[in-house]
């Protein structure tokens, strides 16, 4: 059997990482992943192989080897023709549809998590520095479990008068009418959205909705309320209560890495 | 060999019973604790902890969640005036109402949660643990399947049985009695909107459909089809139509006076046998048989109005105008086309859903107006847009209504930003009604069609009416449901406080609507959070001169490649042999 070419292997490596990208982490595994994103990965593979082969003078001279042949080797005049009329064809193609293409639509390049202030505030009083704010209700989970059980209640009427129009019944971000706002409304059934944050950049986020986000998260048109405006920070501690009692997960407390 | 085959059909004969176990229609369990729990956990905060529909978030809401003490259920597969099997239970559980708060429970409990939920909730209500015979259910026998025909007999049904009345004249939900109806709990209620199907609380199959007429929709003003409340309710078709013609007679002949006063005996003879069987009592074959002939066009008749029904709107909800299908406006070299123009025809909806104001007091929870549908064309000095949106009612001024309440004007607002954001990253003015970035909006009430006010916003609290006037060509009308309006204006103008358009870029664009009829004024109305049009520009010319170059200089570079390896190759030859 003929070995297969170190260019040959190459190619498929560099097919395979995309088809992988692509079709297996974007479609199979997670939400598909934008084209300039594979973009980036993709030239880092690119790189990677170029530095593989070319680290030594002989493998560098087996790699280009094939593309040599084809070149300029007689035994591969056909595979030299259909490449001069197959790759100046996809040129071509490729920059009409590209020419030919809409506008394409702007896209909303957004953090949806923006670094918190400094300063944990409800309305202007402030209440603590954010890294030491903590919920005031939280202890009674083991000092008085039946007090902590009064602020759950209190904190899921508050969701059902207030949130889940957006965030959904099931606090998965689908509420009825959720279809109707981009950015989406928070999915807090995510598991990456409440293990990652404290209970204080809850608190910052539901009292100041999407007009208090810093300029970093630009452009913040989300439809998210600014709470303080209807909410007593009690309120806004049981809610906070409510969404990990609800869901089952619990917040980041400080200490544990970023 | 023998193991293998075994095993195969091991599997195969546990999987038939899997499946068969799946699609059978089930009963609920024993009440248990576990269903009390889901209950409490899942469904009490609406439907209140004694089931009575009085849960804490039920006072926003409307329709309210149902009150389970009464055995009132819409969305059954039983007859009339019947309780609901467990499966129809378990089916409204997983599937939810659209169109209502009630949401779909699939997602977050397991099947035997909610099968242990449906045996709980039915512990609200004596009739479910009293009856003793199982409910009759809905024949779905003899279904017609769809075709224009029969969408066309649907349609006279339509009016004849008074569909019309408050489901309107092309079913918008804009019939006479739209604006007055309440339902069994005292809570005002509207006609559906059939052209908006993805409302319906129970389904958008034909059969689903067919089961409403039937069955009727318990609670609700919507009539059920069976016994007297139908027309000529025990009379074959040809019979009533025969009856109709004479009825539209000035006056009858003896002869004729004679065969109505027949058919009317053969009516109330029918709908008496339907009576005594609503009542339980036994019939004799012959009534039977009278009582199903009689079904029978009953059934027929129902076929036809859901395919006409079906037909009213699209198959489910249109996309969102978002992203790769944000509206683009067409470029014409033609005079912009007026509102009755047929030249709208020719181009597609984009669809933008309308959503309730939850955002600031006073708070829109219960939205009537589903969505605004927009296209435009521009030329090049001129843009036109055509808006539509349905609204059961025409309100053009302040009433007050002793049974509905106080209803106001209809309006819509169509709003930009001032400044259009230079790129994706800069900031956008604040959704709703703008904020330290100003918002430019148009501005249009019921009340004059034919006028739209410029305002300049910036917050709810700080709005201007902005000085330049009339830089725009309006028209509004309103017909069976549906508002109209047609906008045309420069592509630029002078006024430094209007948004300035160019070919090409994407501008923001966002609504608010009001049915004053459902109590929207003022920051109280159904909104939309941003979304971007773009006048798309004629597709560049440049797309017939790049390509050609680029294949020439692809070709031109191969062959220079080659030539450049050959050469080198006979370069480094030579240096081999010369050692
Ligand atoms: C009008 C719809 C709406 C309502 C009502 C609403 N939210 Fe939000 N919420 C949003 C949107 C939209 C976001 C932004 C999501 C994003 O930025 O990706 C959001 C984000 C959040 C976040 C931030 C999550 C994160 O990942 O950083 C929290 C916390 C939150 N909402 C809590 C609440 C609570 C609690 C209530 C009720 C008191 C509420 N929301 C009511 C729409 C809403
Ligand atoms: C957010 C509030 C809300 C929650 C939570 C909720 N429902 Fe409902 N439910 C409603 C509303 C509103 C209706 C009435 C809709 C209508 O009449 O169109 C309803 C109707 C129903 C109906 C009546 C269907 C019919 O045919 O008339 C059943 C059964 C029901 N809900 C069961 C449940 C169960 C079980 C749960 C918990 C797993 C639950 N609901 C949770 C709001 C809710
Ligand atoms: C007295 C007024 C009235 C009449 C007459 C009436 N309807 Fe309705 N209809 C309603 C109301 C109110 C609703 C909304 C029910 C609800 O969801 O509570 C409705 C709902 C519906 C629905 C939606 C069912 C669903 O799953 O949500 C359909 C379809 C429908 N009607 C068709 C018809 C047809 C066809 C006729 C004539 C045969 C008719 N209606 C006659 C008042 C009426």
């Amino acid at each position: 059997m003929k070995r297969i070419s170190l260019f040959t292997i190459c190619f498929v490596i560099f097919i395979a990482c995309w088809v992988f990208l692509q079709f297996v982490i974007g479609g199979v595994i997670s939400k598909p992943i934008p084209n300039s994103v594979i973009g980036m990965y993709m030239a880092l593979v690119l790189v990677a192989i170029l530095v593989h082969v070319s680290v030594e003078d002989s493998r560098f001279k087996e790699f280009l080897r094939p593309v040599y042949e084809t070149l300029v080797d007689d035994r591969y005049r056909v595979r030299r023709l259909v490449l001069v009329i197959v790759i100046p064809l996809l040129l071509t193609g490729f920059s009409y549809t590209n020419l030919a293409q809409k506008t394409p639509p702007p896209g909303d390049p957004r953090d949806a998590h923006p670094t918190p202030p400094l300063e944990l505030k409800y309305k202007d009083e402030v209440i603590e520095t954010m890294q030491k704010a903590q919920n005031p209700y939280r202890h009674y989970e083991k000092d008085d479990p039946e007090t902590f059980r009064s602020h759950v209640e209190n904190g899921k009427k508050v969701y059902y008068d207030n949130c889940f129009y957006c965030h959904g019944d099931h606090l998965d971000g689908q509420g009825h009418f959720a279809h109707g706002l981009q950015p989406l409304p928070a999915n807090f059934q995510d598991p990456g959205i409440i293990p990652n944050f404290q209970e204080a950049y809850f608190f910052w986020r539901i009292s100041k909705g999407g007009p208090g986000l810093p300029a970093s998260g630009t452009p913040w048109n989300t439809a998210m309320p600014v709470w303080e405006d209807h909410l007593t920070q009690e309120e806004i501690w049981d809610v906070i209560l409510f969404l990990s009692d609800y869901t089952g997960y619990k917040y980041r407390t400080f200490g544990e890495g970023h | 060999m023998f193991r293998k085959v075994f095993v195969l059909w091991s599997i195969l004969i546990g999987f038939t019973i899997f499946i068969s176990i799946q699609s059978y229609t089930q009963d609920a369990p024993e009440v248990s604790a576990k269903g009390k729990e889901v209950y409490e956990h899942s469904c009490a905060h609406c439907h209140g902890i004694e089931g009575r529909g009085d849960g804490s978030a039920a006072e926003n809401l409307l329709p309210k969640p149902r009150d389970f003490t009464r055995g009132l259920y819409k969305i059954r597969s039983t007859e009339s005036g019947e309780l609901p099997t467990d499966q129809d239970l378990f089916d409204i559980i997983t599937d939810g109402m659209p169109g209502s708060s009630m949401p779909g429970w699939e997602s977050q409990l397991k099947a035997d949660e909610r099968w242990e939920v449906v045996s709980y909730i039915k512990t609200f209500y004596d009739g479910f643990k009293e009856r003793e015979t199982p409910p009759r259910e809905i024949s779905l026998e003899g279904k017609i399947a769809y075709s224009a025909e029969s969408a066309q007999i649907g349609k006279t049904l339509y009016t004849d049985l008074g569909c019309i009345e408050c489901h309107g004249n092309v079913g918008r939900g804009d019939g006479t009695s739209a604006p007055t109806l309440t339902d069994a709990w005292n809570d005002r209620t509207w006609p559906a909107n059939l052209a908006e199907n993805w409302n319906f609380r129970g389904g958008t199959d034909t059969e689903d459909i067919f089961k409403r007429f039937i069955g009727g929709i318990a609670g609700s003003p919507m009539p059920a089809f069976e016994g007297d409340s139908f027309l000529h309710f025990g009379l074959s078709s040809e019979e009533s139509k025969r009856l109709s013609e004479m009825e539209n007679k000035d006056e009858m002949t003896p002869e004729e006076e004679e065969e109505s006063g027949k058919l009317y005996e053969k009516m109330d003879e029918a709908v008496l046998v339907a009576l005594d069987r609503a009542e339980g009592t036994e019939l004799t074959p012959e009534a039977q048989k009278i009582y199903d002939d009689a079904m029978k066009v009953v059934a027929e008749k129902s076929w036809h109005l859901a395919n006409y029904v079906k037909s009213l709107s699209p198959e489910k909800r249109p996309e969102t105008a978002i992203g790769n299908n944000s509206l683009r406006s067409q470029y014409t070299v033609e005079e912009l086309p007026i509102i009755e123009d047929e030249a709208w025809n020719t181009l597609e909806d984009s669809y933008y859903p309308l959503v309730g104001q939850v955002v600031i007091e006073p708070r829109q929870f219960n939205p009537t107006i589903d969505s605004v549908r927009v296209k435009s064309f521009y030329n090049d000095t001129e843009v036109a847009f055509l808006f539509t949106w349905h609204d059961r009612t025409h309100n053009i001024e302040v009433e007050e209504n002793e049974d509905t309440g106080t209803s106001y004007e209809d309006g819509i607002a169509i709003q930009f930003p001032v400044k259009p954001p230079k790129g994706p990253t800069d900031e956008k003015p604040y959704f709703l009604w703008g904020g330290k970035k100003p918002v430019y909006v148009w501005q249009w009430k019921a009340s004059e069609q034919d006028k739209i006010t410029e305002l300049t916003v910036k917050g709810v609290n700080n709005v201007t009416v902005q000085e330049n006037q009339g830089d725009l060509n309006v028209k509004g009308e309103y017909k069976d449901g549906e508002y109209r309006l047609w906008v045309k204006r420069a592509l630029t103008t002078d006024d430094k406080k209007d948004l300035q358009l160019e070919p090409g870029v994407f501008v923001p664009i966002a609504f608010s609507a009001w049915d004053g009829a459902n109590g929207d004024k003022d920051i109280k109305r159904v909104m939309s959070s941003w979304y971007s049009f773009v006048l798309e520009p004629v597709p560049s010319s440049r797309r017939f001169i790049y390509p050609p170059i680029v294949a020439l200089l692809s070709v031109g570079f191969l062959i220079g490649l080659r030539g450049f390896v050959q050469r080198r190759n006979s370069a480094s030859d030579e240096a081999e042999t010369e050692q």
